[in-house]
Parts: C-alpha cells; structure tokens; sequence
C-alpha cells in the first residue's frame, strides 16, 4: 500500500511539474489541484509507513525523506496566499515529486533497521519533525532565492522573462518569511537531534552533523543580514540558496557518498 | 521638386552615438534657416525626437541636396560618428509615408505614445520659425497631423495609449510588488516628467520629487501632483531614499554617475533601485548597471522592452498603416497637381477675365439696362465660365494624378494661350 501510494503520489507531482512547464510555469489550477491531490495520496502512503511489517521508523531516512516531500507540499499549498510562491508551484511539484521517488525507493530497498532508533522516541521524533519542517521551508525559501537570482539576472541583461516570475520585492519578502520560521525549526532540529544522538551513545561528530553544522553556519549569514543589518537583495538570496544545497548534502549526499565523505 | 528625407532613429542607430545628433527645440529654427541658405534646398525642417533625428529637403536638385543633407546631419548636426550604415535615405512616397508613420507613433519605440505628434508640431513650428518650411513642407506635415490624428481617433492605438513613461512604471512593478510607499525622484520636469509621474501616482506613488535645473519648473510640476521640487544639487542626498529615478534632462553628460550611486546604495539596504533614463544624451552613465541591486533602462533597452508588447496589437497596427496609406495617397495626389496649379490658375484668370470683359461690354453698349440687370449679367458670364471649365479641370486633375499632369498642362497652355504670357513673365 505504501509503495503504491508513495509511487502514485510522486507520478501527480511530476505531472503537475510537466503541466507547469508547458503552462511556461504558470500556476494554473490544475496543478494546484494535482499537487492537492498528490499530497492527500503521500499521506496515506506516509501513515501506512508504521502499519508494516516491521513498521518504519520516523527516523529512518526512507521516512524522514518523506515526511520533507510532503510538508514540502503542505508547506506551499498553504502559502498560496503568498502572491510570490504561487508561482513556484511547478518547481515545488518537480522537487518534490523527485523527492517521493526517492523515498519509496529507499523503502522498497532499505536494508536493516538500523540500531537504536527507536530509543528515546519523544527526541528521535522532535528531531525529524523539526528538521523535516525546516527542511521544508527552507527548500521553499531556496526556491525564492534561485527565483530571486533568475529574476535580478534577467532585469539586469534585459532578457526576455522566460518564465513568469514574481517581483523581486516579492520573492525578497517570501524569502524573509520561510528563513524567519524555517532558520528557527532547523536550529531546534540540531539541538534535538544532538540530545538524540548524546540519549543513543554516539558521538556528536558525525559527517552528516559536520554537513549540517555547516548549512546552518552559511544560514546564520542571511539570517544575520536580515535580522541584525536589515539587508535584502542579492547576497541573503545567494546564501540561502547555498544552505540549502549544504543541507540537502547532509541528508542525502553522505548517503550517496557513503564512507567516501 | 522632390522630397528626400534622411535620418537615424532608434532602429538603426544606438543610443551612445544618437546621443551626440540630438538638436534642443531651441537650435531647431536656426538649423533649418542654416539649411535653406545652400542653393541646394529649397524647403527643409529638422525633426528631432528623444529616439530619431531627420532631416526632410525639398529640392529642385535631389542629387546635390542630398549630398548637402548626409554633409550636414554627419557633421554640422553632429560629431561624424554615426556611420553610413545608421543613416537611412527616404525618397519621395517613401518619405511621406515615414513621416506619417513617425507622426501617427507607428515608428515609434512605444507604439500609440501620445508625445510624439507634440515633437513633429514642434518641428513644424521651428521649420515655419526658421522661414525653411514651404508650399510642399507646409502641406506635408499638415497631411501628417491629421492622418496622425485619424489613427489616434480610427484605431486601438489611441484607444489604450502607451507611453515610454508607462513600460517605466510597468519595469517598476518588476521590481516591486507595489509602488505605494516608494519614493519616486524624477530628474527634469518636462512633457516626458509629467507624463512619467502622472503614470506612476496611478500606479500607486504617491511620494515623488521632483529635481530639475529651473526650480519654477520643478516646482510647479511638484505642486500640480503633490510632490516635493529642488534643485539638482540636492540629487547625492534624494538617490538614498528613492526606489524608482526617472530622467528625462537635457543635459550634455551624464549628470547620475557610478560613484553617486554607490554611496546611496547603503541606505538602501539592498533593495533594488531602478533607474529609466529618457534622456537624449542620456542622464545615467551606463556603467552603473553594473553595481549590485541596481537595474538601469535607457532608451534602447525600453525599446526591447516595447517590442515585446509590439505583437499584441496587430490588429490596431493593419488598421492604422491602412489610413497611412490613404493619406500617402492623398498627399501624392495634391503633390502630382501641384506642377498643374499655375496653369489652372492662369486658365480661370482668363476665363474669367473674358467673361467679365463681356458683360462690361455689353453693358457700355446699352444692351443691358439697370445696374441690377447689369451685376446679374455679370455673374451669369462668370457662372458659364466656372460650369464649363468644371469637367475640363476636374479630368486635368485626375489625370495629374495618374502622372500625365505635364503633358495636360503642356496642352492645356498651348490651346488656351497661356504659354506666351508666362515666357513674358
């Protein structure tokens, strides 16, 4: 069931990222209503993660992988209010569709489960929700920030927009919202994930929080600028787009690495 | 006579080079009354506009005029760095067309913009100022007001204007997600600064000031939409707070340089800041596109800008070239009459002359008998002139028209008798 429902959930989101595209990356309707549709479907196929046997663990990476698809989703589908993330929506559905495939690969092949995960679950699961939440609006906030770049690209040569993006205001401005919250929800998912780690007996230094450190130190730059300097522009939109590629490293690139990091 | 017109505009010329051929309203007269002193031209008018200087010549001797002409635009107007390739050479029904296309907006960056009619009467009024403006100039730009109104008043083009100013305001909300609370600084307070500001307060802006060279101007433009006026000097200290700058100054160099920019952009925080310069010269050094946050259009990149609306309003564009034509058509006739007008007018002399001369004979030889009865006579001898050389003219005219218009003049003064007189004249 949650193979199919992970499968059928990440073949709306692509579809409604074709349809996106052909729509030159206007948000239209339809893809709102696949994207809506694709996120009812992901959370079927996410709750039935723990009716397996034997059941999936939240902190799994299969799961946690997931659980970022779909808040992803969730996250966007509830800023459509926001004229400026509305625009996103085919972006939001490619990268979130990719990242479904993924997560129900890696629940078809996962291999054992690994030692410990379920010790100490009130941290365990504070530390995936957080991070998932983070996760989620700081890929959202990227997103402002590559559309950002594109935009100022644009204007500053004078190329015919090929995609219709928002102002630049705009997406300055939903880039100061998602940090706001997100920056916030990923430092807690450090925190929680060091207490998880101190419960488990394993040491703090691993490459996957030395990555994560990482993305959270390029992240205190915009957030610094914004918070403490009131800057806006071009170099908070770089760094963010450049935590975020960190974060997405200490995720999913060790893995793919392995022992070779 | 013929009709020549030669001239660089936005379309083959770029704005670093068509900067140095501007004219200020003020030299245009005198250009033109320049221009009339060469033996070679006999009527001549200057059209200048933020995007095209022309040159229209009416000449006995087209060779030699144009020669004049290329000498002057490349040299005299401005500094021989325009090449052969930016400038465009128009003859005859080309030339007419061009200028009504020029009037009408159809040759313009923005199709439809409303400023540029305003431009050709101001270099009708130079020409007629500078005495350089005769018979054919006369009737020339008088054809293209009116088919230049006819388009505005006939076509979509009038019914949604366009200006330079309003793809400034739709650049502006590229940038931002609403104009209110932003300051707009507008450098200038001409035609262009008003049309600029009154699309930026419907757009939103409602803090605007104005900076210009004469403070009377600034501020009566700053009072009229609520803004805030100054001089120039004040520029360094508005650029901190301003988010959209709009130029439109006539000014030699540029008056915004990279180094002015630079130590506003603190204040701004990162936020972007646009600037429109409309000006020609331009206002705004290039180079300070290149620092951060900052996004400057001149008049070339509004026209990229412009073309890509361009394809909306085909429809408009048919129906407006189609009067353009028509009153080409028009103008070409009166022109192809115009060899035929003395000998018209010599014929109806005569004939009237005769019919007069009749009625006083008759009346001296008391055939007729009150002076009523006598004005009567009169006027029916003139009417049976008029009516019986009605069909001859009107068939001389249409056949003037279709280019015999010599041969019938030809014949026309060798069977009436008029070749004499005019050889005695």
């Amino acid at each position: 069931m949650t193979h199919i429902a992970h499968g059928l959930a990440a073949a709306l989101y692509l579809l409604a990222s074709l349809l996106g595209a052909v729509k030159r990356g206007r948000t239209t309707r339809s893809v709102i209503w696949l994207l809506a549709i694709g996120a009812l479907v992901h959370a079927v196929g996410f709750v039935d993660l723990h009716f397996q046997t034997p059941p999936i663990p939240l902190g799994s990476f299969p799961a946690a992988l997931s659980l970022i698809g779909w808040l992803t989703v969730v996250a966007y589908l509830l800023c459509l209010g926001m004229d400026p993330i509305r625009a996103g929506a085919a972006w939001v559905a490619v990268g979130t569709g990719l990242v479904t495939v993924a997560a129900g690969l890696a629940i078809r092949w996962q291999g054992p489960p690994v030692a410990g995960l379920e010790s100490s679950p009130a941290w365990s699961h504070a530390h995936v929700l957080l991070s998932a939440g983070g996760f989620s609006l700081l890929a959202l906030t990227s997103l402002a920030g590559l559309a950002y770049l594109a935009k100022e690209r644009e204007l500053k040569y004078k190329r015919s927009p090929r995609l219709l993006l928002p102002s630049l205001e705009g997406l300055d401005r939903f880039e100061h919202v998602s940090l706001s919250v997100g920056f916030p929800l990923l430092t807690l998912a450090v925190i929680t994930g060091f207490v998880w780690g101190a419960d488990r007996g394993i040491s703090p230094w691993t490459y996957h929080t030395f990555w994560l450190l990482s993305a959270w130190l390029v992240y205190l730059l915009p957030v610094g600028l914004r918070v403490v300097r009131h800057q806006h522009g071009h170099l908070p939109a770089r760094s963010v787009v450049l935590g975020f590629v960190l974060l997405v490293f200490s995720y999913v690139g060790i893995r793919l690495l392995g022992t070779a990091v | 006579m013929t009709l020549l017109l030669i001239g660089l505009s936005h379309h083959t010329t770029p704005v670093a080079i068509r900067e140095h051929y501007s004219v200020r309203p003020s030299e245009l007269s005198g250009l033109n009354e320049k221009l009339v002193r060469s033996s070679e031209i006999d009527e001549a008018a200057l059209v200048c506009t933020c995007n095209r200087t022309e040159l229209l010549v009416v000449s006995r001797t087209p060779e030699a005029a144009l020669e004049r002409a290329h000498a002057f635009m490349r040299h005299e107007l401005g500094d021989g760095s325009a090449r052969p390739s930016h400038l465009y050479e128009l003859r005859e029904a080309d030339a007419v067309l061009h200028l009504f296309r020029v009037a009408a907006s159809l040759d313009s960056m923005v199709l439809g913009e409303a400023q540029i009619l305003g431009q050709v009467k101001l270099a009708y009024r130079a020409g007629v100022a500078g005495r350089s403006v005769g018979p054919i100039l006369n009737r020339l730009f008088q054809s293209a007001f009116r088919a230049a109104k006819r388009v505005r008043s006939e076509t979509g083009l009038g019914a949604s204007p366009v200006s330079v100013a309003r793809i400034g305001v739709d650049l502006a909300r590229e940038l931002f997600e609403s104009l209110e609370g932003k300051r707009v600084l507008l450098l200038g307070a001409g035609e262009m600064a008003e049309s600029a500001l009154r699309s930026l307060q419907q757009a939103g802006a409602e803090d605007s000031v104005v900076l210009s060279r004469s403070s009377e101007s600034a501020t009566r433009l700053a009072r009229k939409y609520g803004g805030r006026a100054g001089s120039l000097e004040a520029l360094p200290e508005e650029l901190g707070s301003a988010s959209v700058v709009l130029c439109s100054l006539q000014v030699d160099r540029p008056v915004v340089s990279p180094r002015e920019i630079e130590s506003s952009m603190p204040a701004h925080q990162g936020r972007p800041l646009l600037l429109v310069d409309l000006g020609l010269p331009r206002n705004v050094d290039p180079a300070v596109n290149e620092l951060e946050n900052v996004y400057l259009y001149d008049l070339d990149d509004l026209e990229e800008v412009a073309k890509r609306g361009r394809a909306q309003r085909g429809a408009a564009i048919e129906s407006a070239l189609a009067i353009l034509y028509r009153e080409r058509d028009r103008f070409e006739g009166w022109l192809a009459r115009l060899p035929l007008v003395p000998t018209i007018r010599e014929l109806l002399g005569q004939a009237h002359e005769l019919a007069r001369a009749e009625a006083r004979r008759a009346a001296g030889s008391g055939e007729v008998g009150s002076n009523d009865s006598q004005e009567a006579f009169e006027r029916m001898a003139e009417t049976i002139v008029a009516k019986l050389l009605h069909r001859p003219l009107k068939q001389l005219r249409a056949e003037s028209e279709a280019g015999a218009g010599p041969y019938y003049a030809e014949a026309v003064r060798r069977l009436f008798g008029l070749e004499l007189e005019d050889e005695e004249e």
